[in-house]
C-alpha cells in the first residue's frame, strides 16, 4: 500500500532520497543552529537529527519537558561542571574513549605535569591519563601512535563509559 | 531522607523507582548501557551516566561501574530494583563500604536468603513450615521406609548431586518405595557419579502463594497480604493476582502472623516476599524468600493502597513502619498480566522496533511500562515490555476490566503475549479460580514440553 516517492533527477538520488534537498536542509539547520528538523510534504517525510555535538557528559542541562522534545531525544548526561570544550572535531581524528566510569586526571599526581597535552607525540601503549574509580587509579593507554590533537575533558571532571577523552591524529612510527 | 538516589536498573522498574523518588523530592541518577541510550529511565532522570556496553555483565551487573557512577554523581543511596544486583550480597557490602545506602536488607540477610538450604533451615527454626523432607541424604533402605512414612505419601526421591529428572522418582505408596529407591540410586550413580538421593513430600497441583512484607530498622515487620502466582511457564510467572482465591481471611491472618514473627526473629528489613507452595489440603510450605521488590508488586499496591517502592525508600532512610506505611487495609481485587515481547504460542522472543503502542486506561487500569512507539526492544535483556494491572471491587470486576483493557492494548512491530492473556482471562478454570502451577500446560496454553 506504500506510495512510491516522486522521482527526482537521477544524479541527486541516493537510495530514494534527494541528496541535494537533504544537503540544503542540513545547511539550513547549521545556519540556524538547529538540532532536529522534521519536514513532511506530500509523500516525502524527512527527519534530520544532528549527532550530539555538544560536549558529551559536560553539559549542564535540567531535564527538558517532554512536550518540547521527541520522546527519545538525547538524555541529560552527568552535569555539575561547565562545558570544557566546544563542538566536535572538524577533521577525522581517532577518538580515545573512556572504558570506565570515574574521575579524569590529566597528570599522575596533583603537582606533576600532565601526561600529554595538545601537540604531544604519542606511541601506542603510552599512558594518556588516569581515570580514578572506587579509589583505584586506572591508567588509560593510547591504542594508536600519533599526535594529540584535542583534549575533551578537564582535569578532575567525571567521565562516563564511552565518553571521548582525546582526539588523536594518527601517524608516526609504532 | 536521601537527597539523591542512583537507580541501578533499567526498563519499567527503573521508571517505577524514578517516580517514587520524584514523589519524595529525591534527586535521581540513571545508569544505562549503550543499548539503553534512548530509554525512558534515562530521559526522565535528573542525571544519567553511561556505564558500559550492551551486555548486562559489562553494564548493569558491573559493580565497579555502578559504584563509580554513584560516586561521581554523589548519591547517598542506590535502589537496585529487581534482578541484576538486587540480591547480590557482595554488591550490598560494597555499597556499605562506599558509604552509600543500599535500599534493601542487610548483606548477611540477603546472603542467607540466597542460599536456599540455609534459608529453609533458618525460617524453619523461626517457626515457618517447610516442605517435609529427609534431613539430608537418605542413607539406606530402612531409613527410606521410615522417612517416607514420616513425611507421608506421595513422596519424591531426588538425586542429591544433580537434576533434570534423572535420579528422580515419584512414589505413591509403601509398595513402590524400595524399587523406586533402588532405581533412583542406580540412575543417580550413572548420571552424576553419586548414588546419593534425598526425599521430599510431593506437592501435587501446588498453588504458588507469596506474602509481601515490609520491615523497618527497628525490629518490626508487617505483612501486606498475599499474591497468587500459580500461572507460570517454565518457572516464569505470567499472571499474578491479589488476594488468592485459595485463602480466607483467617488463613491469611494466621500465615501472615507466622511470617512476620519469623522475619522479626531473623531481623528482616526492607521489602521482601515469602514464597509458599499450597497443597490441595490447604497446607502451606515455605519454599524461598525474595529479599527485594518484585515484578508483581503492583497488585499488592492496588489492594492495600500502600506504595511499596516509596515505603522501601522511607524505611531505608530510617523511618518507622508506623510513619512510612501506617495501617494496612485490604480492599478489592487486582490482577497483573506480564506482557512480554514474545510469540504468544511458541514464546520465542520477538525483539525489534515497536511501531504502535496504544495503552488502555480508565478506572481501575494501571500500566507500568518503559516501552513507547518507536522504541527498540533489544535482545540483550528480558522480554518484559509492560505490566497491565486491573483493579476491581471484587475478582469479577477485576477480570472484566482486564479483558476490556487487553482488547484495548495495541502493540505492533513486535509480537507480544497479549493474545495469550486474552485466552487465559476467558478460560473457565481461571474464572473459577481453579489454579495450580501446571495450569498453562493443563489447559494447553504453554507450548509442548521438549523431550
Amino acid at each position: 500500500m506504500a506510495k512510491k516517492a516522486k522521482q527526482a533527477p537521477a544524479g541527486d538520488f541516493v537510495g530514494g532520497v534527494n541528496m541535494a534537498e537533504v544537503e540544503r536542509l542540513l545547511a539550513f539547520m547549521e545556519a540556524h543552529g538547529l538540532e532536529v528538523f522534521e519536514y513532511q510534504h506530500g509523500d516525502t517525510h524527512i527527519r534530520l537529527r544532528k549527532a550530539a555535538s555538544a560536549p558529551v557528559g559536560m553539559v549542564v542541562q535540567p531535564a527538558a519537558p517532554v512536550q518540547t522534545t521527541p520522546l527519545a531525544a538525547a538524555a541529560p548526561v552527568l552535569p555539575a561542571h561547565a562545558p570544557s570544550v566546544p563542538a566536535a572535531p572538524a577533521e577525522d581524528l581517532h577518538i580515545v574513549k573512556s572504558p570506565i566510569v570515574g574521575t579524569f586526571y590529566a597528570s599522575p599526581s596533583p603537582e606533576a605535569a600532565a601526561f600529554v597535552a595538545v601537540g604531544s607525540r604519542i606511541e601506542s601503549g603510552q599512558v594518556l591519563c588516569i581515570i580514578e574509580a572506587m579509589k583505584l587509579m586506572n591508567e588509560i593507554e593510547a591504542d594508536i601512535s600519533g599526535e594529540v590533537a584535542r583534549v575533551f575533558v578537564e582535569n578532575g571532571h567525571p567521565v562516563e563509559y564511552g565518553q571521548p577523552l582525546f582526539g588523536i591524529r594518527p601517524g608516526g612510527k609504532r | 531522607m536521601f537527597k539523591k538516589i542512583l537507580i541501578a536498573n533499567r526498563g519499567e522498574i527503573a521508571l517505577r523507582i524514578l517516580a517514587a523518588c520524584k514523589e519524595l523530592g529525591i534527586g535521581t541518577v540513571a545508569v544505562y548501557s549503550e543499548a539503553d541510550r534512548h530509554s525512558l529511565h534515562v530521559r526522565f532522570a535528573d542525571e544519567a551516566v553511561c556505564i558500559g556496553p550492551s551486555r548486562s555483565s559489562e553494564s548493569y551487573l558491573n559493580i565497579p561501574q555502578v559504584i563509580s557512577a554513584a560516586e561521581i554523581a554523589n548519591v547517598d543511596a542506590i535502589h537496585p530494583g529487581y534482578g541484576f544486583l538486587s540480591e547480590n550480597a557482595n554488591f550490598a557490602e560494597v555499597c556499605q563500604a562506599s558509604r552509600i545506602a543500599f535500599i534493601g536488607p542487610r548483606p548477611e540477610v540477603i546472603r542467607m536468603m540466597g542460599e536456599k538450604d540455609r534459608a529453609r533451615a533458618e525460617v524453619a527454626k523461626a517457626g515457618l513450615p517447610i516442605i517435609p523432607g529427609s534431613p539430608g541424604v537418605v542413607p539406606d533402605e530402612d531409613a527410606a521406609v521410615s522417612i517416607a512414612a514420616e513425611i507421608g505419601y506421595p513422596v519424591m526421591i531426588k538425586a542429591a548431586e544433580g537434576g533434570g529428572g534423572r535420579g528422580m522418582r515419584i512414589v505413591r505408596n509403601k509398595r513402590e518405595l524400595l524399587p523406586a529407591f533402588q532405581t533412583a540410586r542406580a540412575e543417580a550413580e550413572q548420571a552424576f557419579g553419586s548414588p546419593n538421593v534425598y526425599m521430599e513430600k510431593l506437592i501435587e497441583r501446588p498453588r504458588h502463594i507469596e506474602f509481601q512484607v515490609l520491615g523497618d530498622n527497628y525490629g518490626r515487620v508487617i505483612h501486606l497480604g498475599e499474591r497468587e502466582c500459580s500461572l507460570q511457564r517454565r518457572h516464569q510467572k505470567v499472571l499474578e493476582e491479589s488476594p488468592s482465591t485459595a485463602l480466607d481471611h483467617t488463613t491469611r491472618e494466621k500465615i501472615g502472623g507466622q511470617v512476620t514473627k519469623a522475619l522479626e526473629a531473623i531481623g528482616y528489613t526492607g521489602a521482601g516476599t515469602v514464597e509458599f507452595l499450597r497443597e490441595e489440603s490447604g497446607n502451606l510450605y515455605f519454599i524461598e524468600m525474595n529479599a527485594r521488590i518484585q515484578v508483581e508488586h503492583p497488585v499488592t499496591e492496588m489492594v492495600t493502597g500502600v506504595d511499596l517502592v516509596k515505603s522501601q525508600i522511607r524505611l531505608a532512610a530510617g523511618e518507622k513502619l508506623s510513619e512510612a506505611v501506617g495501617k494496612v487495609e485490604f480492599r478489592g481485587h487486582a490482577i497483573e498480566c506480564r506482557i512480554n515481547a514474545e510469540d504468544p504460542d511458541t514464546f520465542v522472543p520477538s525483539p525489534g522496533r515497536i511501531t504502535t503502542f496504544r495503552v488502555p486506561g480508565g478506572p481501575g487500569i494501571r500500566v507500568d511500562t518503559a516501552a513507547y512507539a518507536d522504541a527498540v526492544i533489544s535482545p540483550y535483556y528480558d522480554s518484559l515490555i509492560a505490566k497491565l494491572i486491573s483493579y476491581g471491587k471484587d475478582r469479577a470486576e477485576a477480570i472484566i476490566r482486564m479483558r476490556v483493557a487487553l482488547d484495548g492494548f495495541v502493540v505492533e512491530g513486535v509480537k507480544t503475549t497479549i493474545p495469550l492473556h486474552k485466552r487465559i482471562l476467558v478460560h473457565p478454570d481461571f474464572v473459577a479460580g481453579k489454579l495450580d502451577t501446571h495450569f498453562l500446560e493443563r489447559v494447553g496454553l504453554a507450548e509442548a514440553k521438549h523431550a
